[in-house]
């Protein structure tokens, strides 16, 4: 396809400075990764229908899957198929082995282990997404919502979940240590020297 | 395929009381009546109480007045699972210099399942980390226990009228469960006898207390009754808000509608239990005291004493067609036991299925059949094939006689046979 907009849309990973990315994840397509975001090993970032935008302070762990897919019904070189933009705020979790799909998330959830964020969820700010629960629908799920349980149900908690401000720190000094990282660029495009 | 090992495809029947058919790892064997006993044929008799979540111990007395629950864990109210303690760090100021604040440490509940906290019902943080908590007081604890003084005493002394009267009558002695009336079931105490009645006793009366007359007033209907909400119709309902039947019915004292008066209750305890045959009373089940330990010391159940039928793989099974169903028989240590597998006749609710069997192959402890399978109703769900085993038992915890001549004679083997239903599946197109 000569489409000059996809000429010239930038391919590769942009990280910003402060952020840990190990080299053993998986970064494919246009990402943007903001500061103090941690990434596991293992982890997979893909951005194939469009680009990826995370914020700071994210902790991405082992094995889950940030998927920027096409929907299922569209082929990937039909016409008029817009890229569209995934954003993630800061301050999430994504715990090991979760996949996420969701266009839009705030700050401040958590997306537990083994849970499927589907495309069409629109997560605010302050949701707990539970282990193993599928969000499927089509919707802007409210202010610290937990969806918890084999069935998905759900409440409403009365504050939001703290920030991994620890866990983070700690694994900015242990990571380095034990895994080779990434090598951060900044978001002009310009790399860094070491 | 797995779906083979499926406990409910082979089924045993026990002849008991009822006639139960269930699948070989829920039987009992009790050998000295070398019989097959299920749940329902053997008393239940409660060993220990513990608490799920720390283990720990609880004497019956001790489980009683706490009204078995435990001491040190809540419960979720919201998603019943176990609650557990975090801190945080507060400022609080000192006492001696209030200008200057320190960092103390504050303690809430939380659940990790649900996320709920203590906070959320107003639950202020405590600055102990056990033993702070304290479940709301049920506002009509006093009307309940005078009421059931009154009625302990009603009791008490209906039954000392009656005993006065069997013995001015001298009739035979009536059974000792008609003079309770408000103690255990009589079922229960039939079943126990000779063995006193500690923990479960009902509301009977110590000796010596009738000495002051109870009186209570009858309870007063209003009428005047709280007048609804006026927007009780109209206002849009809050699905956050509202409790569910479940949490609502688990907290009979005040079952509240709101969420925000769901208050963590203390964790309800487990018990631990053995199992008694009713027939010779001996132990069948009798776990450890411990309740960390899953050991029994006595354990007497089915599978290791009956030889187990495994269903090896089906065929496609078409009606009024012969097919050929390969099914396996497992045994127990000690090996070298003998196994007739012959056909049963049964009610028409079974298909009925002629069939021969042809050892295929033996392995240690292991033989193979085939069973013959002919279908014979065309559009039933389930196809059932039903056989009677025979295997000899040597019952090695029976006494030895002694003989006569001084020396030990081995324990003879006796022939049980049982019932055994095959469930195959459906019917292949």
């Amino acid at each position: 396809m000569t489409d000059p907009k996809q000429m010239m849309a930038p391919k590769s990973a942009k990280i910003a400075a402060g952020a840990v990315v190990c080299v053993e994840s998986e970064v494919r397509g246009d990402v943007t990764i903001g500061a103090r975001t941690v990434v596991h090993p293992k982890a997979r970032i893909i951005a194939e229908a469009g680009p990826i935008i995370i914020g700071d302070g994210n902790l991405i762990e082992e094995q889950a899957l940030i998927i920027n897919s096409y929907p299922e019904n569209i082929m990937p070189d039909s016409e008029g198929v817009e890229p569209k933009t995934m954003t993630i705020g800061t301050n999430n979790v994504f715990e090991v082995g979760c996949v996420s799909q969701a266009l839009k998330i705030g700050d401040n959830n958590v997306i537990e282990s083994k849970a499927d964020v589907g495309r069409n969820v629109i997560l605010t700010s302050g949701c707990i997404i539970g282990a193993c629960c599928q969000v499927n629908t089509c919707e802007v799920v409210p202010e610290n919502t937990v969806v918890y349980g084999s069935n998905c149900i759900r409440r409403v908690q009365s504050e939001k979940p703290q920030p991994q401000t620890l866990q983070l720190d700690f694994l900015m000094k242990i990571l380095p240590n034990y895994h080779h990282l990434k090598k951060t660029v900044k978001a002009s495009g310009t790399p860094l020297r070491n | 395929m797995a779906s083979l090992l499926q406990p409910d495809r082979v089924i045993y029947l026990v002849r008991g009381e009822k006639r139960i058919r269930a699948p070989l790892s829920q039987l009992y064997f009790c050998r000295y009546c070398s019989e097959l006993r299920s749940l329902e044929c053997v008393s239940h008799e409660v060993d220990s109480h513990y608490c799920p979540s720390c283990l720990e111990n609880m004497p019956s007395a001790e489980a009683k007045v706490k009204k078995n629950r435990c001491a040190n864990c809540f419960d979720c109210p919201c998603c019943m699972h176990t609650l557990s303690t975090r801190a945080t760090n507060i400022p609080a100021p000192l006492p001696d210099d209030p200008t200057k604040t320190t960092m103390k440490k504050a303690y809430y509940l939380a659940c990790g399942f649900c996320r709920w906290t203590s906070r959320d019902v107003g639950m202020a943080d405590k600055s102990v980390a056990s033993g702070g908590w304290q479940e709301p007081e049920n506002p009509h604890a006093q009307r309940i226990s005078k009421l059931i003084e009154y009625y302990q005493q009603l009791a008490h002394r209906e039954k000392q009228e009656r005993d006065r009267k069997k013995l001015a009558r001298r009739r035979q002695c009536m059974p000792l469960a008609f003079s309770e009336k408000y103690g255990l079931g009589t079922r229960l105490q039939r079943q126990r006898p000779g063995a006193p009645i500690s923990a479960l006793a009902g509301l009977s009366l110590k000796e010596g207390e009738d000495k002051k007359e109870i009186t209570i007033e009858p309870a007063q209907a209003l009428d005047e009754v709280e007048p609804l909400p006026e927007d009780c119709y109209t206002r849009p309902v809050s699905l956050p808000e509202v409790t569910t039947l479940r949490q609502r019915l688990l907290q009979p004292d005040f079952q509240p509608a709101g969420a925000s008066q769901l208050h963590p209750r203390h964790k309800h305890l487990l018990m631990k239990r053995s199992l008694r045959c009713r027939k010779c009373e001996h132990n069948l089940s009798k776990p450890e005291f411990n309740p960390t330990s899953i050991k029994f010391k006595i354990q007497l159940v089915a599978v290791s004493y009956i030889p187990e039928v495994r269903i090896m793989s089906i065929p496609n099974l078409r009606h009024m067609k012969v097919s050929l169903s390969p099914a396996s028989v497992f045994g127990t240590a000690p090996a070298a036991l003998g196994v007739n597998v012959a056909s049963e006749l049964e009610d028409s609710s079974h298909h009925l299925c002629p069939f021969c069997s042809i050892v295929a192959f033996r392995k240690s402890n292991k033989i193979g059949f085939f069973i013959k399978v002919i279908p014979q109703k065309e559009e039933d769900a389930d196809v059932t094939v039903t056989f009677r085993m025979r295997h000899d038992f040597r019952n090695l915890a029976a006494p030895i006689r002694a003989s006569e001549e001084g020396g030990d004679a081995p324990p003879e083997p006796i022939w049980l046979s049982h019932h055994v239903e095959l469930r195959l599946g459906p019917l292949a197109a």
